[in-house]
């Protein structure tokens, strides 16, 4: 009898044990009724040449695309009124989608926060993380980070309040800076002030609820971001506070932060996916095809449009061998639109950030943007 | 050769032998789990390398990148210095925590058993608001309903360069180290050294002759006169730092931050309370018998108190109030919540800049772990020594 | 009559000791006015009293701007739930109600019954809750509603009281309950745990937190307990190592290591799965000294008695020593759902919103932007986490005092 004691205790302790170790307590039966399931592909990447991978195909047989996103940056990500997600960030996922999966709805959005974005890309939670996140060289190498084409030159910026008579970095000695941590805002506020000299205390919230409370409450005497993000919030600044001019922005560019989109390590075929979808909107701006003059442009005669857009040239459809359908560009600009299209919807001098393109118009008009040829 | 030594003397076959299975059993337990954790720590390697990510501990050894405000830390110095430096923020917070805590909580309980009905009402009002919401609440609330509210800078409240109240802080004159405050300190060490011996030769004495001790009055005595002696040979051992206001910030002087006292002030609240409630079930334990018996010898209610029902009751509470000193400990991780760089939000700051996760939260548990012990462990001494023969 | 026969009558029955009744001049003079420094205490106190009720008063009932709980009281209670599934959320409800109102009418067979003052003495934290809750609402329906699942769960008990069931299988019953309202919310074209949010998240965390570390907690117990060396020191290192650091750092481990211990071609589960692993790891370890103190309250003759009685070791543990230690942690065991009810507070670290997490994302609207609306949410929320403790920790205390265990 003590035997079958033994042997229970065994099996049950076995038991206990593979369940404390959390193997897959996932959800698995919730599709019932079309409810889309947060279920996550891992790649199934094969040698350690980190070139294999299989993330597209996962994609293209799941039917839909898992994005991680920003939920509170007015203009870029956000959720409105009605519940969805609207914004810049927003509106590349639906690009990626349409170029993937032919169709710009078939998006998982996944709200993160500055420090759980690049686990959740790491251990396969999502599988394209638009978030305006910067690039930057330990980013690319050690947080297992590929970065894509950049969608938008931005500058890391400082905004005070009006009555203030700051001007410059240095006029700033000795302040409280508010400052999102876990982000590469942080790491700039520190070189820039210790470049400087100068010496200022920094207050780094996980959140931007107490930020912005702390800043209200004149807790801290400037709040440093990226200046889309600042814009965003300025312009949403209650009329209580003062208003959008209760606030300004120094004329200041603290950093060059290059927001893109950004995929996990090793698996190229993947990245050359997404990224030939963002550089569709910048080229079709540069061919001057938008969501609204698509249909004409589909019968055009000049053969680089024909290319671009997949039409057969000399009987031939031009496939670059990406995995994508040939005329995916076809699918991205009549559901989404072009870069123009993209970012003055969002946040363009007429939207409620009011940016100027400056930096991110096209080569041909003096900015950064300069897609590659699509041959 | 009888049959019976024969049966006695033979051994049962393996399969049936207790000490073979038992034996068996463990190992076979313990092979299970051993490859279990190898497993999952096989995967997380892979993983990790997979993609990039260093499976070492060299990340130590890197700059931080950040700074570390309310401190002397700087962005260049190293991720392990940052960890050291949140780890002493955590045991400040802890310790002071601690202190007050029980403070409070030995108050409050005792008012709970008060005469006066207003004082047990209202103890019993705090106690039970403060028992049943989350701490974290509790913390979250203090900063941005109470601190922050505090005048801004601009207009702070200040009161003849001595304290200087706003939504910064409250900062307080300080004492600044000059040239002669370390020959002071050694005369300090040696003042309590010789209040130890005055305490000890006292407590002889009474044991020997039965006369008052007055112990506390001699110990004080002694460090008292040495302290005078030593203040005066070594000139000006301290400065006084007071507090000057500037635009964005007091300088000098002692400053208690905003964020630092929303969670001390939160987990002292939040842990007074169910200390009280702790001190007053272990009054309420003590036999009413004590009590009468201290009535009866003409005790007044306070020297009932202190000299027959607490101490008494003091070692009925060194068990839970331990329980409670480590829930404070591991309560003050919710520091991240509210900026305050203890240790979780160094780790927490530290892995979003690029240290790899599982290592930094290993280093992070460690960490909780030898605090955690260190104060069981001096808790398990107290009660031994106060225990029953 | 003589004397013997009269002896052996009845006695007379005692009168009722007197009790002493002060009028309310008395009772002040002792209360509060017995002795000088009484008597200023209580002045004192009074006046900072009556300051701070005043304060708080005003706050609540004039300044504070209660709108924005009025218009996102939805959100508050189940934040994404699509609002045209709500029925489920009011179906699961009922079926609770119907089973636990069951349970607790098998479990209360036979006990004295209460009157409707007691009862209501009882529920009253539960009442105001939920009053508060409606007058925010401010729908007729949802009255309605609450109402009829209100007298659901009276009638299921006066029912159960009735009913010849055993009384074992009140938990049995609870338990059913619970699964059948899960699998209504969840399945069946509902709407799978990783979507759900506010204070319907928090229950689940709860509830599922404790149900899943129950089994692994008296495993553990057991373990510890063990002779075997081996099983019992991994037994007792994963105790003391998951109760010597914080929840946060469990919930982190969840959060950003689950996926890496994985092996590729496993879906990293989602956040809300992350964070009740965590909780379970978490609880279990402090379930587990609870069930071992229960365990070592049995007294030896029990287990000697078992023995002599021929019953092997499994027989005993199942049949004598697990029944009796763990009515003796019934108490304890509430009180360490109420502090994990409190501690679902934490995964709002993580990035869960539950119902704190709902209190601070709901003044990033529009509407209610930087208006330093955060302190009448965060009452809010403290004010529900508060009703819920209360009530669930009288209830312990009544328990407690009903099962007769004693405890410092």
């Amino acid at each position: 009898m003590r035997v079958w004691r033994l042997i229970g205790l065994a099996t049950l302790a076995t038991a206990a044990l593979l369940l404390a170790s959390g193997c897959s307590l996932g959800d698995d039966d919730d599709d019932d009724g079309g409810e889309a399931a947060a279920t996550t592909g891992a790649t199934t990447t094969g040698g350690s040449d980190g070139g294999g991978g299989n993330l597209l195909s996962t994609v293209q047989s799941r039917g839909t695309l898992n994005c991680g996103v920003n939920e509170a940056v007015p203009g870029f990500g956000f959720v409105s009124q009605g519940g969805d997600f609207e914004g810049f960030d927003i509106d590349y996922c639906k690009v990626v989608a349409a170029a993937v999966l032919g169709d710009a709805e078939a998006v998982e959005y996944k709200p993160l926060t500055a420090e759980q974005r690049f686990t959740a890309l790491q251990s396969g939670e999502i599988d394209v993380l638009i978030r305006n996140t910067t690039r930057t060289a330990s980013r690319d190498g050690s947080e297992g980070a590929t970065f894509l084409t950049t969608t938008f030159y931005d500058g890391q910026g400082m905004m005070v309040r009006a009555d203030s008579d700051y001007q410059e970095l240095e006029d700033m000695a000795g302040a409280t800076i508010c400052v999102l941590s876990g982000t590469t805002t942080e790491l700039n506020l520190e070189s820039q002030f210790q470049a400087r000299g100068v010496e200022y205390t920094p207050l780094a919230f996980e959140d931007n609820d107490p930020l912005q409370q702390a800043f209200t409450a004149e807790r801290c005497d400037g709040w440093t971001s990226d200046k889309s993000q600042l814009a965003g919030i300025r312009s949403n600044w209650p009329d209580a506070q003062g208003g959008p001019d209760g606030l300004r922005i120094l004329d200041v560019t603290m950093s060059k932060e290059p927001l893109g989109p950004v995929v996990r390590d090793g698996d190229s075929n993947w990245a050359s996916a997404v990224d030939w979808a963002i550089i569709a909107t910048l080229q079709a701006e540069e061919f001057d095809i938008s969501s609204e003059n698509i249909d004409e442009a589909l019968e055009s005669d000049d053969p680089e449009v024909r290319r671009f857009l997949g039409q057969p040239v000399e009987g031939e459809a031009f496939d670059p061998g990406l995995g994508l359908e040939p005329d995916y560009a076809v699918e991205v600009i009549r559901s989404v639109g072009n870069y123009e299209e993209i970012y003055n919807r969002n946040v363009g001098p007429d939207s409620a950030l009011g940016l100027e393109r400056n930096l991110n118009a096209l080569w041909t008009d003096g900015g950064l943007h300069y897609p590659p040829p699509y041959r | 050769m009888s049959a019976t030594t024969a049966a006695a003397t033979r051994r049962p076959p393996p399969w049936r032998d207790v000490r073979v299975l038992r034996v068996a059993f463990q190992a076979l337990f313990l092979l299970v789990v051993v490859s279990l954790v190898l497993f999952l720590l096989d995967n997380m390697v892979f993983n990790l390398r997979r993609l990039g990510i260093e499976t070492g501990f060299g990340f130590l050894d890197q700059p931080a990148g950040f700074a570390i405000p309310d401190s002397d830390f700087r962005s260049s110095q190293s991720v392990q210095d940052a960890i050291l430096q949140g780890a002493r923020t955590t045991l400040v917070v802890a310790l002071t925590g601690i202190a007050l805590a029980t403070v409070l909580g030995i108050v409050v309980g005792v008012a709970r058993l008060s005469p006066n009905w207003l004082v047990r009402r209202a103890a019993a009002l705090y106690v039970e608001s403060f028992r049943n919401v989350p701490v974290l609440l509790i913390i979250i609330f203090l900063y941005l309903a109470v601190f922050l509210r505090l005048p801004p800078i601009g207009r702070a409240i200040e009161w003849v360069d001595v304290f200087v109240l706003s939504n910064r802080g409250l900062v307080v004159p300080s004492l600044a180290a000059t040239g002669s405050t370390g020959p002071f300190l050694a005369v300090v060490a040696l003042a309590l050294a010789a209040a130890a011996a005055a305490w000890i030769w006292r407590t002889r004495r009474f044991d020997a002759t039965g006369q008052p001790h007055h112990r506390v009055l001699w110990a004080l005595g002694v460090v008292a006169a040495i302290v005078a002696v030593g203040f005066l040979a070594t000139g000006r051992p301290y400065g006084l730092s007071l507090p000057e206001r500037g635009d964005l910030g007091v300088a000098h002087g002692f400053r208690l931050g905003p964020e630092y006292s929303a969670l001390l002030f939160g987990l002292v609240l939040y842990t007074a309370s169910h200390i009280a409630e702790i001190v007053r079930g272990s009054i309420l334990a003590v036999s009413r018998g004590q009590a009468e018996a201290a009535d009866a010898l003409g005790l007044s209610p306070f020297q009932r108190l202190r000299l027959v029902v607490l101490p008494q009751a003091f070692r009925i509470m060194i068990p839970p109030l331990a329980n409670q000193y480590l829930n404070l400990t591991k309560n003050s991780s919710l520091g991240i919540a509210i900026s305050v760089y203890e240790v979780t939000k160094v780790t927490r700051v530290s892995i979003a800049q690029g240290s790899p996760a599982p290592q930094a939260i290993a280093i992070l548990m460690l960490i909780y772990l030898v605090i955690s012990l260190s104060i069981a462990l001096v808790t398990n001494l107290v009660n031994r020594r106060l225990a029953l023969p | 009559m003589s004397v013997l026969e009269s002896a052996a009558q009845e006695p007379l029955p005692l009168p009722d000791p007197p009790r002493r009744r002060l009028g309310p001049r008395a009772w002040a003079r002792e209360n509060l006015f017995s002795g000088p420094v009484n008597t200023a205490v209580t002045i004192v106190f009074g006046l900072l009293l009556a300051w701070v009720l005043y304060r708080i008063g005003r706050f609540v009932l004039v300044d504070a701007r209660w709108e924005i709980i009025q218009r996102n009281i939805e959100n508050l209670l189940v934040f994404r739930y699509p609002r045209d599934e709500l029925w489920r959320l009011w179906g699961a409800l009922f079926v609770l109600a119907a089973g636990f109102g069951l349970a607790a009418g098998i479990g209360s067979r036979g006990a004295a019954h209460a009157t409707a003052l007691t009862a209501l003495r009882r529920a009253a934290p539960m009442l105001v809750l939920v009053g508060v809750l409606l007058a925010f609402a401010g729908s007729l329906q949802a009255t309605l509603l609450v109402a009829a699942i209100a007298a659901t769960a009276v009638a299921a008990r006066a029912l159960g009281t009735r009913l010849p069931l055993r009384g074992r299988l009140a938990p049995a019953i609870g338990l059913a309950s619970l699964l059948g309202a899960y699998l209504l919310v969840a399945h069946f074209g509902g709407v799978g745990w990783e979507d759900w949010g506010g204070f319907h998240l928090t229950i689940f965390l709860a509830v599922g937190g404790i149900v899943l570390s129950f089994p692994l907690g008296v495993l553990l117990a057991l373990g510890r307990r063990s002779r075997l060396p081996a099983v019992r020191w991994v037994c007792i290192a994963y105790i003391e190592l998951i109760r010597g650091v914080p929840l946060i750092t469990i919930l982190f481990m969840g959060a950003f290591m689950l996926g890496f211990f994985l092996p590729e071609g496993i879906e990293t589960p989602s956040a809300v799965t992350r964070a009740l692993v965590a909780i379970t790891i978490f609880t279990s370890a402090y379930v587990a000294e609870i069930v071992r103190g229960g365990l070592q309250s049995v007294p030896r003759g029990q287990v000697e008695a078992a023995q002599a009685l021929g019953l092997s070791t499994l027989k005993t543990t199942r049949l004598i020593v697990l029944p009796q230690a763990l009515r003796a942690v019934i108490p304890a065991t509430v009180g360490q759902f109420i502090s994990l009810f409190k501690d679902t507070s934490l995964v709002f670290i993580v990035g869960l919103t539950e119902l704190l997490g709902v209190a601070e994302a709901i003044t990033k609207q529009p509407d209610f932007l930087a208006q330093g609306l955060l302190v009448e949410t965060l009452l809010f929320a403290a004010f529900v986490y508060w009703a819920g403790s209360y009530w669930m920790s009288r209830e312990s205390q009544r328990l407690e005092r009903r099962l007769g265990v004693g405890e410092r």
